[in-house]
Protein backbone atom coordinates (compact mmCIF):
# COMPACT_ATOMS: atom_id res chain seq x y z
CA UNK A 1 0.00 0.00 0.00
CA UNK A 2 2.79 2.41 0.86
CA UNK A 3 6.40 2.51 -0.03
CA UNK A 4 8.79 4.37 2.18
CA UNK A 5 11.03 6.00 -0.40
CA UNK A 6 13.28 8.07 1.81
CA UNK A 7 13.78 8.28 5.54
CA UNK A 8 17.25 9.15 6.77
CA UNK A 9 16.93 6.98 9.85
CA UNK A 10 15.02 3.99 8.47
CA UNK A 11 16.40 3.42 4.98
CA UNK A 12 19.27 1.10 4.10
CA UNK A 13 20.94 3.30 1.46
CA UNK A 14 23.48 5.90 2.53
CA UNK A 15 25.14 8.99 1.10
CA UNK A 16 24.51 9.88 -2.52
CA UNK A 17 22.68 6.59 -3.02
CA UNK A 18 20.09 7.70 -0.52
CA UNK A 19 19.75 11.11 -2.14
CA UNK A 20 19.46 9.34 -5.49
CA UNK A 21 16.10 7.97 -4.30
CA UNK A 22 14.83 11.50 -3.74
CA UNK A 23 16.07 12.63 -7.14
CA UNK A 24 14.50 9.64 -8.89
CA UNK A 25 11.21 10.43 -7.20
CA UNK A 26 11.26 14.08 -8.24
CA UNK A 27 12.04 13.13 -11.83
CA UNK A 28 9.30 10.50 -12.01
CA UNK A 29 5.55 10.98 -12.29
CA UNK A 30 4.88 9.09 -9.09
CA UNK A 31 2.51 10.61 -6.58
CA UNK A 32 4.01 10.95 -3.13
CA UNK A 33 3.42 12.33 0.33
CA UNK A 34 6.14 14.54 1.77
CA UNK A 35 6.61 14.57 5.55
CA UNK A 36 9.25 16.95 6.83
CA UNK A 37 10.89 17.03 10.23
CA UNK A 38 13.05 19.94 11.33
CA UNK A 39 13.12 23.60 10.43
CA UNK A 40 14.41 25.04 7.18
CA UNK A 41 17.48 27.24 7.63
CA UNK A 42 17.41 30.18 5.23
CA UNK A 43 20.63 32.13 5.95
CA UNK A 44 23.60 31.62 3.58
CA UNK A 45 21.42 29.92 1.00
CA UNK A 46 20.33 27.36 3.54
CA UNK A 47 23.82 26.09 4.24
CA UNK A 48 23.07 25.81 7.97
CA UNK A 49 21.06 22.67 7.29
CA UNK A 50 22.50 20.15 4.85
CA UNK A 51 20.63 16.88 4.46
CA UNK A 52 23.12 15.12 2.19
CA UNK A 53 25.33 15.53 -0.87
CA UNK A 54 24.35 15.32 -4.49
CA UNK A 55 26.91 15.16 -7.30
CA UNK A 56 29.53 16.32 -4.88
CA UNK A 57 27.59 19.41 -3.84
CA UNK A 58 25.84 19.85 -0.50
CA UNK A 59 22.06 19.50 -0.73
CA UNK A 60 20.40 21.95 1.63
CA UNK A 61 17.09 21.36 3.37
CA UNK A 62 15.94 24.61 1.76
CA UNK A 63 16.54 23.32 -1.74
CA UNK A 64 15.20 19.82 -1.06
CA UNK A 65 12.03 21.10 0.62
CA UNK A 66 11.25 23.47 -2.27
CA UNK A 67 11.97 20.83 -4.87
CA UNK A 68 9.91 18.09 -3.22
CA UNK A 69 7.23 20.42 -1.87
CA UNK A 70 6.36 21.64 -5.35
CA UNK A 71 5.56 18.13 -6.53
CA UNK A 72 4.15 16.39 -3.45
CA UNK A 73 0.50 15.41 -3.33
CA UNK A 74 0.26 16.08 0.39
CA UNK A 75 2.73 17.87 2.62
CA UNK A 76 2.94 17.21 6.34
CA UNK A 77 5.10 19.30 8.67
CA UNK A 78 5.96 17.03 11.58
CA UNK A 79 6.95 18.60 14.88
CA UNK A 80 7.48 22.11 16.20
CA UNK A 81 10.49 22.99 14.02
CA UNK A 82 8.84 21.99 10.75
CA UNK A 83 5.50 23.64 11.59
CA UNK A 84 6.69 27.02 12.84
CA UNK A 85 10.44 26.97 13.39
CA UNK A 86 10.37 25.66 16.96
CA UNK A 87 13.67 25.49 18.79
CA UNK A 88 15.66 26.07 15.61
CA UNK A 89 13.96 29.45 15.22
CA UNK A 90 14.24 30.42 18.89
CA UNK A 91 15.80 33.81 19.56
CA UNK A 92 18.24 34.95 18.26
CA UNK A 93 17.77 32.41 15.44
CA UNK A 94 21.27 32.67 13.93
CA UNK A 95 20.48 30.29 11.06
CA UNK A 96 17.34 32.16 9.98
CA UNK A 97 15.27 29.02 10.52
CA UNK A 98 11.62 29.01 9.50
CA UNK A 99 8.78 26.52 9.29
CA UNK A 100 8.00 24.70 6.07
CA UNK A 101 5.01 26.90 5.19
CA UNK A 102 7.20 29.98 4.95
CA UNK A 103 9.16 28.56 2.06
CA UNK A 104 6.12 26.91 0.44
CA UNK A 105 3.64 29.77 0.85
CA UNK A 106 1.17 28.58 -1.79
CA UNK A 107 0.97 24.97 -0.68
CA UNK A 108 -1.36 23.32 1.78
CA UNK A 109 0.90 22.21 4.60
CA UNK A 110 -0.73 19.96 7.20
CA UNK A 111 0.77 20.97 10.54
CA UNK A 112 1.47 18.62 13.41
CA UNK A 113 3.03 20.86 16.07
CA UNK A 114 4.53 19.21 19.14
CA UNK A 115 7.99 18.73 20.54
CA UNK A 116 7.92 15.88 19.82
CA UNK A 117 4.86 15.06 17.77
CA UNK A 118 2.98 12.10 19.22
CA UNK A 119 3.52 9.04 16.98
CA UNK A 120 -0.26 8.65 16.76
CA UNK A 121 -0.71 12.20 15.49
CA UNK A 122 1.61 11.49 12.59
CA UNK A 123 0.57 7.94 11.80
CA UNK A 124 -3.11 8.85 12.26
CA UNK A 125 -2.74 11.72 9.81
CA UNK A 126 -0.90 9.54 7.33
CA UNK A 127 -3.47 6.76 7.66
CA UNK A 128 -6.29 9.22 7.12
CA UNK A 129 -4.65 10.56 3.96
CA UNK A 130 -4.11 7.05 2.64
CA UNK A 131 -7.63 5.89 3.45
CA UNK A 132 -9.72 8.97 2.71
CA UNK A 133 -7.37 11.17 0.71
CA UNK A 134 -7.83 13.99 3.23
CA UNK A 135 -8.06 14.92 6.89
CA UNK A 136 -10.19 17.60 8.50
CA UNK A 137 -8.09 20.57 9.64
CA UNK A 138 -8.63 23.59 11.86
CA UNK A 139 -7.91 27.18 10.86
CA UNK A 140 -4.21 26.68 11.49
CA UNK A 141 -4.06 23.45 9.46
CA UNK A 142 -3.91 21.10 12.41
CA UNK A 143 -5.93 17.84 12.20
CA UNK A 144 -9.06 18.24 14.30
CA UNK A 145 -8.84 14.57 15.17
CA UNK A 146 -5.94 15.30 17.51
CA UNK A 147 -5.83 19.05 18.12
CA UNK A 148 -9.43 20.08 18.70
CA UNK A 149 -9.55 20.59 22.48
CA UNK A 150 -7.23 22.39 24.87
CA UNK A 151 -5.40 20.35 27.48
CA UNK A 152 -7.12 22.44 30.16
CA UNK A 153 -10.55 21.42 28.75
CA UNK A 154 -9.99 17.77 29.55
CA UNK A 155 -7.40 17.93 32.28
CA UNK A 156 -8.09 15.53 35.16
CA UNK A 157 -6.94 18.32 37.53
CA UNK A 158 -9.48 20.82 36.28
CA UNK A 159 -11.53 20.64 39.47
CA UNK A 160 -8.49 21.83 41.42
CA UNK A 161 -8.17 24.76 39.04
CA UNK A 162 -11.83 25.65 39.45
CA UNK A 163 -11.49 25.50 43.24
CA UNK A 164 -8.27 27.53 43.21
CA UNK A 165 -6.14 24.74 44.69
CA UNK A 166 -2.70 25.17 43.19
CA UNK A 167 0.59 23.29 43.50
CA UNK A 168 3.45 25.33 44.96
CA UNK A 169 6.20 23.00 43.85
CA UNK A 170 6.74 20.17 41.42
CA UNK A 171 5.42 16.81 42.50
CA UNK A 172 2.21 18.09 44.06
CA UNK A 173 -0.94 16.40 42.83
CA UNK A 174 -3.04 19.53 42.30
CA UNK A 175 -3.42 22.08 39.49
CA UNK A 176 -0.06 23.30 38.16
CA UNK A 177 -1.35 26.68 36.97
CA UNK A 178 0.72 28.83 39.35
CA UNK A 179 3.90 27.06 38.30
CA UNK A 180 3.23 28.13 34.73
CA UNK A 181 1.07 25.39 33.19
CA UNK A 182 0.43 26.06 29.47
CA UNK A 183 -2.43 23.56 29.29
CA UNK A 184 -5.00 26.36 28.91
CA UNK A 185 -3.37 27.66 25.72
CA UNK A 186 -2.32 24.36 24.14
CA UNK A 187 -4.52 22.23 21.95
CA UNK A 188 -3.82 18.49 21.97
CA UNK A 189 -5.47 15.30 23.17
CA UNK A 190 -2.68 14.53 25.68
CA UNK A 191 -5.06 14.12 28.68
CA UNK A 192 -6.75 11.12 27.09
CA UNK A 193 -4.09 9.87 24.69
CA UNK A 194 -1.02 10.13 26.93
CA UNK A 195 2.56 9.26 26.06
CA UNK A 196 5.21 6.56 26.24
CA UNK A 197 2.94 3.71 25.27
CA UNK A 198 -0.12 5.55 26.60
CA UNK A 199 0.89 5.39 30.25
CA UNK A 200 1.52 8.93 31.39
CA UNK A 201 1.97 12.59 30.43
CA UNK A 202 3.58 15.69 31.96
CA UNK A 203 0.67 16.75 34.15
CA UNK A 204 0.20 13.12 35.25
CA UNK A 205 3.84 13.23 36.35
CA UNK A 206 3.14 16.43 38.37
CA UNK A 207 5.05 18.84 36.14
CA UNK A 208 3.36 21.68 34.23
CA UNK A 209 2.57 21.48 30.53
CA UNK A 210 5.19 23.56 28.71
CA UNK A 211 3.03 24.15 25.64
CA UNK A 212 5.29 22.18 23.29
CA UNK A 213 2.46 21.78 20.78
CA UNK A 214 1.55 25.47 20.65
CA UNK A 215 2.74 27.73 17.83
CA UNK A 216 5.59 29.92 19.01
CA UNK A 217 7.09 27.26 21.28
CA UNK A 218 9.58 27.58 22.93
CA UNK A 219 10.03 31.38 23.13
CA UNK A 220 6.37 32.25 23.54
CA UNK A 221 5.77 29.48 26.05
CA UNK A 222 8.60 30.45 28.38
CA UNK A 223 9.19 30.50 31.28
CA UNK A 224 8.56 26.77 31.57
CA UNK A 225 8.44 26.98 35.33
CA UNK A 226 8.05 29.81 37.86
CA UNK A 227 8.22 29.70 41.60
CA UNK A 228 8.03 33.41 42.51
CA UNK A 229 4.50 33.68 41.35
CA UNK A 230 1.17 35.39 41.98
CA UNK A 231 -0.66 35.83 45.25
CA UNK A 232 -2.90 33.20 46.74
CA UNK A 233 -6.48 33.65 45.72
CA UNK B 1 -42.26 21.04 12.64
CA UNK B 2 -41.12 22.43 15.97
CA UNK B 3 -42.33 19.30 17.74
CA UNK B 4 -40.59 17.10 15.25
CA UNK B 5 -37.31 18.80 15.93
CA UNK B 6 -37.75 18.55 19.65
CA UNK B 7 -38.58 14.87 19.30
CA UNK B 8 -35.50 14.30 17.23
CA UNK B 9 -33.33 16.00 19.80
CA UNK B 10 -34.94 13.96 22.56
CA UNK B 11 -34.21 10.83 20.61
CA UNK B 12 -30.58 11.88 20.24
CA UNK B 13 -30.36 12.62 23.97
CA UNK B 14 -31.70 9.18 24.88
CA UNK B 15 -29.45 7.52 22.41
CA UNK B 16 -26.38 9.40 23.61
CA UNK B 17 -27.21 8.73 27.25
CA UNK B 18 -27.33 5.02 26.48
CA UNK B 19 -23.97 5.29 24.79
CA UNK B 20 -22.53 7.08 27.81
CA UNK B 21 -23.83 4.32 30.09
CA UNK B 22 -22.38 1.73 27.83
CA UNK B 23 -18.96 3.40 27.76
CA UNK B 24 -18.96 3.64 31.53
CA UNK B 25 -19.71 -0.07 31.86
CA UNK B 26 -16.93 -0.80 29.40
CA UNK B 27 -14.54 1.31 31.47
CA UNK B 28 -15.04 -1.14 34.35
CA UNK B 29 -14.18 -4.03 32.09
CA UNK B 30 -11.09 -2.97 30.16
CA UNK B 31 -7.79 -3.64 31.84
CA UNK B 32 -5.27 -1.87 29.64
CA UNK B 33 -4.58 1.79 29.86
CA UNK B 34 -4.73 2.33 26.09
CA UNK B 35 -8.34 1.28 25.76
CA UNK B 36 -9.18 3.16 28.94
CA UNK B 37 -7.81 6.37 27.44
CA UNK B 38 -9.76 5.86 24.25
CA UNK B 39 -12.97 5.23 26.17
CA UNK B 40 -12.35 8.30 28.27
CA UNK B 41 -11.99 10.36 25.13
CA UNK B 42 -15.25 8.96 23.75
CA UNK B 43 -16.96 9.82 27.01
CA UNK B 44 -15.75 13.41 26.79
CA UNK B 45 -17.07 13.66 23.23
CA UNK B 46 -20.46 12.29 24.24
CA UNK B 47 -20.80 14.56 27.23
CA UNK B 48 -19.90 17.55 25.05
CA UNK B 49 -22.51 16.40 22.57
CA UNK B 50 -25.13 16.22 25.32
CA UNK B 51 -24.27 19.79 26.28
CA UNK B 52 -24.72 20.82 22.66
CA UNK B 53 -28.07 19.04 22.37
CA UNK B 54 -29.22 20.72 25.54
CA UNK B 55 -28.42 24.13 24.07
CA UNK B 56 -30.07 23.25 20.80
CA UNK B 57 -33.21 22.24 22.65
CA UNK B 58 -33.54 25.60 24.35
CA UNK B 59 -33.52 27.32 20.97
CA UNK B 60 -36.62 25.36 19.92
CA UNK B 61 -38.64 25.59 23.11
CA UNK B 62 -40.76 28.75 23.31
CA UNK B 63 -39.41 31.25 25.81
CA UNK B 64 -42.54 31.07 27.95
CA UNK B 65 -42.02 27.36 28.63
CA UNK B 66 -38.44 27.67 29.76
CA UNK B 67 -37.77 27.73 33.48
CA UNK B 68 -37.46 31.36 34.52
CA UNK B 69 -33.89 32.36 35.07
CA UNK B 70 -33.18 35.39 37.22
CA UNK B 71 -32.70 38.25 34.78
CA UNK B 72 -29.05 38.43 33.87
CA UNK B 73 -27.25 40.98 35.94
CA UNK B 74 -25.82 43.73 33.83
CA UNK B 75 -22.06 43.21 33.78
CA UNK B 76 -20.38 45.70 35.99
CA UNK B 77 -18.58 47.85 33.48
CA UNK B 78 -18.13 50.82 35.70
CA UNK B 79 -14.42 51.25 36.16
CA UNK B 80 -13.30 51.57 39.77
CA UNK B 81 -11.90 54.96 40.64
CA UNK B 82 -8.42 53.62 41.25
CA UNK B 83 -5.78 54.93 38.89
CA UNK B 84 -2.41 53.50 37.99
CA UNK B 85 0.61 55.21 36.56
CA UNK B 86 2.92 53.22 34.32
CA UNK B 87 5.33 52.92 37.25
CA UNK B 88 2.64 51.60 39.57
CA UNK B 89 1.49 49.15 36.94
CA UNK B 90 5.05 47.92 36.50
CA UNK B 91 5.00 46.70 40.09
CA UNK B 92 2.01 44.38 39.77
CA UNK B 93 3.81 41.77 37.72
CA UNK B 94 2.43 38.68 39.40
CA UNK B 95 5.84 37.93 40.88
CA UNK B 96 6.66 37.40 44.55
CA UNK B 97 3.09 37.24 45.73
CA UNK B 98 1.85 40.31 43.84
CA UNK B 99 -1.28 40.18 41.76
CA UNK B 100 -0.88 40.24 37.97
CA UNK B 101 -2.38 43.29 36.22
CA UNK B 102 -2.24 44.36 32.60
CA UNK B 103 -3.55 47.46 30.82
CA UNK B 104 -5.44 47.52 27.51
CA UNK B 105 -6.92 50.69 26.04
CA UNK B 106 -6.32 52.59 29.26
CA UNK B 107 -8.15 50.09 31.46
CA UNK B 108 -6.29 47.99 34.00
CA UNK B 109 -7.39 44.34 34.24
CA UNK B 110 -6.64 41.61 36.75
CA UNK B 111 -5.27 38.43 35.12
CA UNK B 112 -3.96 36.83 38.30
CA UNK B 113 -6.16 33.78 37.99
CA UNK B 114 -6.82 33.89 34.27
CA UNK B 115 -6.15 30.44 32.81
CA UNK B 116 -4.27 31.81 29.80
CA UNK B 117 -1.92 33.75 32.11
CA UNK B 118 -0.14 30.94 33.94
CA UNK B 119 2.80 32.29 35.95
CA UNK B 120 1.69 35.82 34.94
CA UNK B 121 2.95 35.32 31.38
CA UNK B 122 1.07 34.88 28.13
CA UNK B 123 2.77 34.03 24.82
CA UNK B 124 5.97 35.76 25.81
CA UNK B 125 4.21 38.81 27.35
CA UNK B 126 4.42 39.60 31.05
CA UNK B 127 2.00 41.20 33.45
CA UNK B 128 2.68 44.72 34.70
CA UNK B 129 2.64 46.20 31.20
CA UNK B 130 0.41 48.18 28.89
CA UNK B 131 -0.41 45.60 26.23
CA UNK B 132 -2.79 47.63 24.07
CA UNK B 133 -0.79 47.15 20.87
CA UNK B 134 -0.12 43.48 21.47
CA UNK B 135 -3.78 42.84 22.24
CA UNK B 136 -4.87 44.59 19.09
CA UNK B 137 -2.51 42.62 16.89
CA UNK B 138 -3.54 39.21 18.27
CA UNK B 139 -7.23 39.67 19.17
CA UNK B 140 -8.48 42.34 16.76
CA UNK B 141 -12.14 41.81 17.73
CA UNK B 142 -11.42 40.78 21.25
CA UNK B 143 -13.78 42.90 23.34
CA UNK B 144 -15.46 39.68 24.46
CA UNK B 145 -12.16 38.55 25.97
CA UNK B 146 -11.77 41.83 27.85
CA UNK B 147 -15.35 41.72 29.12
CA UNK B 148 -14.56 38.53 30.99
CA UNK B 149 -11.70 40.05 32.95
CA UNK B 150 -12.20 41.95 36.16
CA UNK B 151 -11.43 45.63 35.94
CA UNK B 152 -9.27 47.14 38.66
CA UNK B 153 -8.81 50.71 37.50
CA UNK B 154 -7.54 53.12 34.88
CA UNK B 155 -4.13 53.75 33.49
CA UNK B 156 -3.11 57.40 33.64
CA UNK B 157 -0.32 58.67 31.48
S1 LIG C 1 -2.83 21.44 35.54
FE1 LIG C 1 -2.77 22.87 33.77
S2 LIG C 1 -4.22 22.02 32.27
FE2 LIG C 1 -4.63 21.01 34.25
S3 LIG C 1 -6.26 22.28 35.17
FE3 LIG C 1 -4.32 23.09 35.93
S4 LIG C 1 -3.81 24.76 34.47
FE4 LIG C 1 -5.39 23.48 33.49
Amino acid sequence: MTELVYSNSLMAAEGERAIQKLMDLVNSDEEFILAVEGAIATKNDGLFNIIGRWQGEPLTALKAAKMLGEKAMHIIAVGACATHGGFSAAKPNPSGSVGLQTILPDKKVIKLPGCPTHPDWFLGTLASLLMYGEIELDRRDRPLLFYSTTIHDRCPRRTYFNQGIFAKKLGEKTCLFKLGCRGPVTRTDCPTRQWDGYVNWPIGADTPCIGCAQFGFPDQMSPFISFDTTEES
Amino acid sequence: MQNNRIQMIQFEINYTTNEVNNYMRMLYQVGDIYNKNILLNHLWEKVNYLGYLNQLMTTYIPQSQLPQKPSPTVPNITVPNKTFTKEELAKVTGKNGNPAYIAVNGVVYDVTNNAAWAAATHFGLSAGNDLTQEFKSCHPSGQRILDQLSVVGRLVL
